[in-house]
């Protein structure tokens, strides 16, 4: 019957237009899902809420502009958590392209706490709270060079103050003042961090991973070499969840595109289904 | 509260047996403080870290939490150091006794990589081992590998449709061994272009990859007597930007229609964008990859795919020279010690579970 | 001559590479340190000028012989001289001596950035999943047990990892973790083992210049 041949060859582009409309109208309108948090976002979360106070949360901002959409979200949670808590917080990046979305997750998180800030102390300020260090090409300076002085690498930060000069900075020398490394990633730098600085240095490293590349990071999750993990936009999700019950107010993003998620996965299944009915009709013909 | 006033009563126990040591294996100006916790380790506020240099004189230069046993202070060279440390209460402070003089001092080599060295000195032994013995003139097996068998019938398809032949070398830098892989099969897939007269497209993401890469079309041409096939136009650089570069890559896929896609090298999450293109137009695609997450998109979307370690072998396998064999069985060596040892451990662990067995714990 | 410099200048660096792995001392770490800030530094500012270099010159050459699509290659090179100046000049965030501002409206490279880079390259990221949709479609057919067995598995995954597994069985995300935790990671694990072999030993064929074909071809 023609049916089936047509089911086992729809025209891509039919597939693409059902997709696009799957994806857009829980974005449209948005509802943030409750999520049950997992082991590795839940280490991940204990890891940066149990750093000591003499100690910095460092950040990696590894991803460009293309993975946002699911790295953005992960930064965020963190970087609220970190000031919630008011854990000191360093950040830089391997590479130019993330710098720019690293301003822009700092500067949203730094104006949602200032919004609802009533004194100077309960405010963040910026070279109190958090510093952004900044970018030093090639990536292989400060996976090595950290270990051995952060203010070696980053004299000065993104801004140009001098980094030694920050009271954020005070007391942290490299990277045994960190108490935990998080690479929010759409690539493999946080297995550079493991190679390198973790190897020499033994410094905590956590991720956060886009989901098509998290499968090959599991291993060293496993063996701890990896403290924690966010996998995707599931993952930030898990982060979020987190953060929201310490009561910090903001947009949770990664919640409200789950909508999305869920519609587009249940929407290939069928298509695989649909174009397997027609491969079996039409195999059983011949 | 309480605790307070009763510390205050009955006097704060200090923390016991001040350790001061040079830190092992650094580069120097490090000492390392450690000591046995306090018996009122739960009612502290943590520990105080005081240094002298004559003994006599101490100062503060860190402070720890509770529960803490180890501090690592800054130091100067040649300098001796003694250390005191105090649990703190409050404004309450109890001192140990001073640590005997510590000098840091640094170290040639870093003991915590010695099992690295080991390991290393071992696989690297078993390789040369076997490079060594092809010396000797011994013939090596190695099976057959689909996706490199395939490299004469793709090229050869390109130049019955006389269509061009893409090159993909991927995102990765000159540090990536998949690149310096995709460049040993961009030799002969040159070499063979260059025989049909059949059109290379070679578009790049790095630049030192890019003069890498130009160099060698340029000499695999030279190297089969047609020098003049050499257009530098064809092997070009786009960007860094990684889609930026994979929309540039489908873009000529589109135009080009070439016959023949190679898609060799490190990728990440754009595999998949320039493969399917690269399926749409219907070219023949053969994918290499040591970057794990992106083969099941390349498995999916194109004819062949060669995987991690066997994009490694290319070049061995399409040059067949003994040396460069015999380091794919050093390889194959290597891999089953490691199996050996992971078989070992994984009994003893087994075997662990047997309470009657615990002289193996 | 031409062959025995590169080769000995690789045989030499790769053993300098080496050495720091297990030394923390000054001089070699200093001597690291140099090659990794100052050397390397340089040679990928030239590399980056070579690149460049070609590009501009493809695209000159496409105007100049009105190959096919050559309007688009203006298009490229105003694009990269306007970026140059405003990046160079204007500063980051408009810091520098190039006014980066007219009115309420302004050009900065954070601006550009924002407005230009980050939705282009989100909007080819977002391609990925029509692509993944039509490359699952066409490819994942139950042909072969091997077949139905991935196409089962990544059922039972792609739904796990939702909420909506959670609420089909709270045992379904549990289950997946497993298979992420423990087949995953062993197939994971052995192409690793295999890759980094396969490293140790393309990396040993380099230095020791038994791998020659970087050279060009050369023997």
């Amino acid at each position: 019957m023609k049916i089936f041949d047509y089911l086992a060859t729809i025209d891509r582009r039919i597939i693409y237009f059902i997709l696009a409309i799957v994806v857009i109208l829980p974005l449209v309108f948005p509802r943030p899902q409750s999520v049950r948090v997992m082991t590795p976002a839940q280490k991940l979360f204990e890891a940066v809420d149990s750093i000591p106070e003499e100690k910095v949360l460092l950040i990696d901002f590894d991803y460009d502009p293309q993975t946002a959409p699911e790295n953005e979200p992960m930064a965020i949670a963190i970087i609220r958590h970190a000031f919630e808590k008011r854990i000191k917080l360093a950040a830089l990046s391997l590479y130019v392209q993330p710098l720019g979305l690293a301003v822009k997750a700092l500067d949203q998180v730094r104006e949602e706490f200032n919004a609802q800030a009533t004194t100077y102390e309960d405010s963040i300020i910026y070279g109190r709270d958090y510093v952004l260090l900044g970018w030093q090409p090639p990536p292989i300076v400060p996976l090595l060079g950290l270990g051995i002085s952060i203010s070696g690498v980053y004299p000065t930060d993104y801004y140009g103050y001098r980094t030694d000069s920050l009271p954020v900075m005070q007391g942290i020398r490299n990277l045994n003042n960190v108490g935990i490394l998080v690479s929010v990633s759409g690539g493999s730098a946080p297995l550079w961090w493991v190679a390198y600085s973790q190897v020499r240095y033994g410094v905590a490293v956590g991720a956060g991973l886009t989901a098509v590349s998290a499968s090959e990071f599991f291993i060293y999750y496993q063996t701890g070499q990896f403290t924690g993990l966010m996998v995707g936009m599931k993952g930030a999700a898990e982060y979020e969840e987190m953060v929201a019950q310490l009561d910090v107010p903001g947009r949770r993003r990664a919640s409200e595109a789950l909508g999305s998620l869920t519609a587009a996965h249940l929407t290939i299944i069928a298509f695989i289904i649909i174009g397997n009915i027609g491969y079996f009709v039409r195999r059983r013909r011949k | 509260m309480v605790a307070l006033i009763l510390v205050g009563l009955f006097a704060l126990a200090p923390p016991t047996n001040v350790q001061a040591l040079d830190t092992p294996g650094d580069g120097g100006e490090a000492i390392t403080v450690e000591w046995q916790l306090s018996p009122d380790d739960n009612i502290i506020d943590g520990y105080e870290i005081h240094r002298s240099e004559d003994g006599v004189d101490f100062a503060m230069v860190g402070f720890v939490g509770r529960s803490r046993t180890r501090y690592e202070d800054n130091t100067d060279d040649g300098q001796e150091y003694y250390y005191k440390v105090a649990a703190l209460a409050d404004t309450v402070r109890t001192f140990s006794e001073s640590s005997p003089p510590a000098l840091s001092s640094p170290q040639w080599f870093n003991n915590s990589a010695l099992i690295l060295l080991i390991a290393m000195l071992i696989f690297g032994g078993i390789i040369l081992y076997y490079i060594y013995v092809a010396r000797k003139g011994k013939e090596l097996y190695i099976r057959k590998i689909a996706g490199l068998e395939a490299v004469d019938d793709a090229v050869g398809r390109a130049t019955e449709m006389g269509k061009p032949v893409l090159y993909v070398i991927g995102i990765g830098t000159m540090s990536n061994i998949a690149s310096i892989a995709s460049i040993n099969i961009l030799a002969e897939v040159a070499k063979k272009a260059g025989q049909y007269e059949t059109p290379l497209i070679v578009p790049h993401s790095d630049p030192i990859v890019y003069t890498v890469a130009r160099e060698v079309v340029k000499e695999s041409y030279t190297s089969i007597g047609r020098p003049d096939l050499f257009d530098p136009d064809k092997v070009f650089f786009v960007t860094q930007s990684q889609f930026a570069y994979a929309a540039a890559i489908d873009g000529i896929m589109v135009r080009e229609r070439p016959a023949a896609n190679f898609l060799i090298g490190w990728f990440r999450a754009e595999s998949l964008i320039i493969a399917e293109t690269g399926a749409i137009t219907g070219a023949i695609q053969i994918a290499g990859t040591d970057s794990v997450s992106q083969l099941p998109f390349f498995v999916t979307a194109c004819d062949y795919t060669i995987i991690g370690e066997e994009l490694y072998a290319a070049s061995a396998y399409l040059s067949r020279e003994p040396m460069l064999l015999s380091a794919i069985k050093g390889e194959d060596v290597g891999k089953m010690v490691i199996f050996a040892a992971l078989g070992i451990a994984s009994l003893i662990g087994l075997l662990t579970r047997f309470p009657i067995l615990t002289i193996f714990q | 001559m031409k062959t025995r410099i590169p080769l000995f200048l690789v045989l030499v660096f790769g053993i300098v590479g080496i050495i720091p792995y297990y030394s923390q001392h000054p001089i070699i770490q200093g001597s690291e340190n140099f090659i990794r800030n100052d050397v390397i530094r340089i040679v990928a500012a030239f590399a980056l000028i070579l690149g460049l270099g070609s590009l501009l010159r493809v695209h000159f050459d496409k105007i100049r012989r009105s190959r096919p699509n050559w309007q688009y290659s203006y298009v490229l090179i105003i694009g990269f001289v306007v970026s140059s100046i405003i990046g160079l000049l204007g500063g980051r965030v408009g810091e520098g001596f190039l006014p980066t501002q007219i009115g309420g409206f302004e050009f900065h490279m954070q601006v550009l950035f924002e407005n230009i880079i980050v939705p282009l390259g989100s909007t080819m990221f977002a391609l990925l999943a029509f692509f993944m949709a039509s490359a699952a479609y066409r490819a994942f057919r139950a042909r072969s047990l091997d077949a139905t067995l991935l196409l089962v598995t990544a059922f039972i995954i792609m739904i796990g990892l939702l909420p909506l597994g959670d609420r089909i069985s709270p045992h379904l995300p549990s289950f997946v973790q497993w298979i992420m935790d423990i087949p995953n990671v062993a197939s994971k694990r052995g192409i690793g083992f295999g890759i980094a072999l396969g490293s140790l030993a393309t990396s040993l064929k380099i230095i020791l210049g038994i791998e020659r074909s970087w050279l060009g071809g050369s023997k």
